[in-house]
């Protein structure tokens, strides 16, 4: 193949990737050049490709207050309980019905997808969450209703199908009941589909925002995305965060500021990231 | 033995019981005066007077068609990016320029909405309201600028944009991964009766991506009655002058519930959505099986 001389099509290809790879960075880059661009420039033109000069007030004003921190323990704790708890619930409905258990698997299988077809959709859920379970203002209020992806319940069945059945069936034989095969052969075979579906959680749960929109009142408790959320429908929200005596606060850099430190964490993790999440979705894609 | 399986399903079964099937239930207060003191059982009856209050509204028939038509547009212009932007990464020989490429396409995939709608301010109010990339590009070709977030026309063009940033790149492995799976012999045969690349990715590549793409068209169809709250609702807010076209049933519903407490209304227009949704999956899902079989028999 490398023999082939370049083809006008390979040229247009070559191209056309790279101005979609421009579309996709180009944003990002607007954003944290941005939030290095004093307030002053940035109400000139509203963002800058260069910041004419390194300007770091809001960073200080993020990492000097409480409020930023606040939101950041109250993410990192969503997503990090979020995952634990939605990779374990999920890793075992998933090896239910990956067994193929007579009387249990099949009804299993519908019931965990049924939810994918017809929901009850927001009303009877806020209503649940608010008068039957009281959990407004916890982060549980968050978590819960994204426990179970069945989507992923459908990747995790698929990969521990691949699994050699002979192992389990020789445990067996050796006296290994039903959760020792569990937790002793089938999970730590499966450690590359665990990181897949823990990934996919927990980038979930570090963006969610719509169910913390839903049930989260109190500022203090904000996750970063409901915060960013409020900087931009309601300027009034920036009284909440950190004062600098000496100045007024730089609103916009804050906020561009604010989008960087939450991009930050799934940026930096990405490049190892990225693979595992290619092979979820193409798991997911090829099986169904 | 099943008695410790069982004993594994049992956290899921619980989430999926208080989590999903209880809402369901709970979809009787669409028929019902909701009192809060009262709950939502023992609230009283009231026929069919919220779903008469919705279709009665005036709003009724404007965030029907949104729904559908934004989800429409959606649908036929990410799977349209993923397929040309998949065709085009193949056609890449250099492995590190390929995978990078990749990457960077995919990453959008998982950025916040809420994120999202800020790059989307920088590029047409500025992080400010003061200018805006998209507005000052017009300026230097001499174009008439427009105060974006005041005129509702072009919202459904530009959310496509957004959509299709967002999951161009995602489509994109999809599609890269069916292409990986054509077997080479089909490009050698090609190569053989001297088609160009052009002609390969033409007469190859594209229809061998069909029932890829069928897939997805029938899973985006089973879902067309739902928006796309989180991705409109962080862009467009409670910033009424757009809502003309971008209020899908999702946003409305929202609105209703938080801003008016109606929960009777909200419930029913929910409801509506719930049994039209499953309605347009079941058809979706028959359509995929015989769109199947016929695949299988090809």
């Amino acid at each position: 193949m490398s023999r082939r001389k370049l083809e006008p099509f390979t040229i247009i290809s070559i191209v056309g990737v790279g101005f979609a790879v421009l579309a996709c960075a180009i944003p990002f880059w607007l954003i944290i050049s941005g939030s290095f661009t004093s307030e002053v420039d940035l109400a000139v033109t509203g963002y800058s490709v260069f910041p004419s000069a390194f300007d770091l007030t809001a960073y200080k004003m993020i990492f000097t207050g409480p409020a930023v921190l606040d939101a950041y323990i109250a993410s990192v704790f969503i997503t990090v309980v979020g995952t634990a708890l939605s990779l374990a619930v999920t890793s075992g409905v998933s090896w239910v019905i990956a067994r193929r258990l007579p009387y249990i698997s099949r009804p299993l299988t519908v019931f965990a997808y049924l939810p994918m077809l017809f929901t009850g959709g927001l009303v009877p859920l806020y209503l649940l969450v608010t008068q039957y379970l009281h959990l407004q203002n916890s982060y549980f209020a968050v978590i819960l209703p994204l426990l179970v992806a069945p989507f992923l319940v459908f990747i995790q069945v698929s990969a521990f199908r691949q699994l050699p059945a002979s192992i389990f069936e020789s445990a067996k034989v050796d006296g290994a009941g039903e959760l020792r095969i569990f937790f002793q052969i089938a999970l730590p075979l499966s450690k590359p589909i665990l990181a897949v579906v823990g990934l996919f959680y927990a980038v979930h749960y570090w963006n969610e925002w719509f169910t913390a929109l839903l049930f989260i009142d109190d500022v203090h408790k904000f996750p970063l995305p409901l915060v960013l959320q409020n900087l931009i429908s309601n300027i009034s929200f920036t009284q909440m965060l950190p004062q600098l005596a000496e100045q007024a606060t730089p609103v916009y850099q804050l906020r561009l500021a604010l989008t960087a430190v939450t991009i930050g964490p799934i940026l930096l993790a990405y490049p190892f990231a990225q693979r595992y999440f290619v092979k979820g979705i193409t798991l997911g894609a090829t099986k169904g | 033995m099943s008695l410790a399986a069982g004993l594994l399903a049992l956290p899921a079964v619980i989430y999926f019981v208080v989590f999903n099937y209880l809402p369901m239930a709970g979809l009787v207060v669409a028929f019902k005066a909701f009192d809060v003191s009262q709950g939502i059982f023992d609230s009283p009856w009231n026929g069919l007077e919220n779903f008469r209050y919705f279709l009665d509204s005036g709003d009724a028939a404007r965030i029907l068609f949104n729904t559908v038509f934004l989800n429409a547009l959606f649908l036929a212009t990410t799977l349209a990016a993923g397929v040309t932007l998949a065709i085009m990464l193949n056609e890449i020989r250099s492995t590190l320029f390929k995978r990078v490429s990749q990457s960077v396409v995919f990453f959008p995939y998982f950025v916040s909405p809420v994120v999202i709608s800020i790059m989307l301010q920088v590029f047409l109010a500025g992080a400010s309201g003061g200018g805006g990339a998209v507005n000052d590009m017009l300026n230097v070709f001499s174009l008439p600028t427009l105060d974006w977030y005041t005129e509702p026309g072009p919202w459904p063009w530009i959310l496509t944009v957004v959509k299709v940033w967002q999951l161009g790149g995602y489509m994109s492995v999809i599609f890269l991964a069916a292409i990986t799976g054509i077997p080479e012999e089909v490009y050698e045969a090609g190569m053989i009766d001297g088609a160009s690349r052009a002609q390969m990715a033409w007469r190859i590549t594209l229809p061998l991506l069909r029932p890829t793409a069928g897939v997805l068209t029938v899973l985006g169809v089973g879902r067309i009655f739902y928006g796309d709250f989180g991705t409109i609702y962080a862009i467009v807010g409670d910033n009424g002058t757009l809502f003309d076209t971008t209020d899908v049933i999702d946003t409305y519903v929202f609105r209703a519930l938080r801003q008016l407490g109606d929960f009777g209304t909200t419930a029913a227009v929910g409801l509506f959505q719930s049994v039209v949704g499953f309605i347009f999956v079941v058809i979706a899902v028959m359509i995929q099986r015989k769109y199947a079989k016929e695949t299988s028999v090809l």
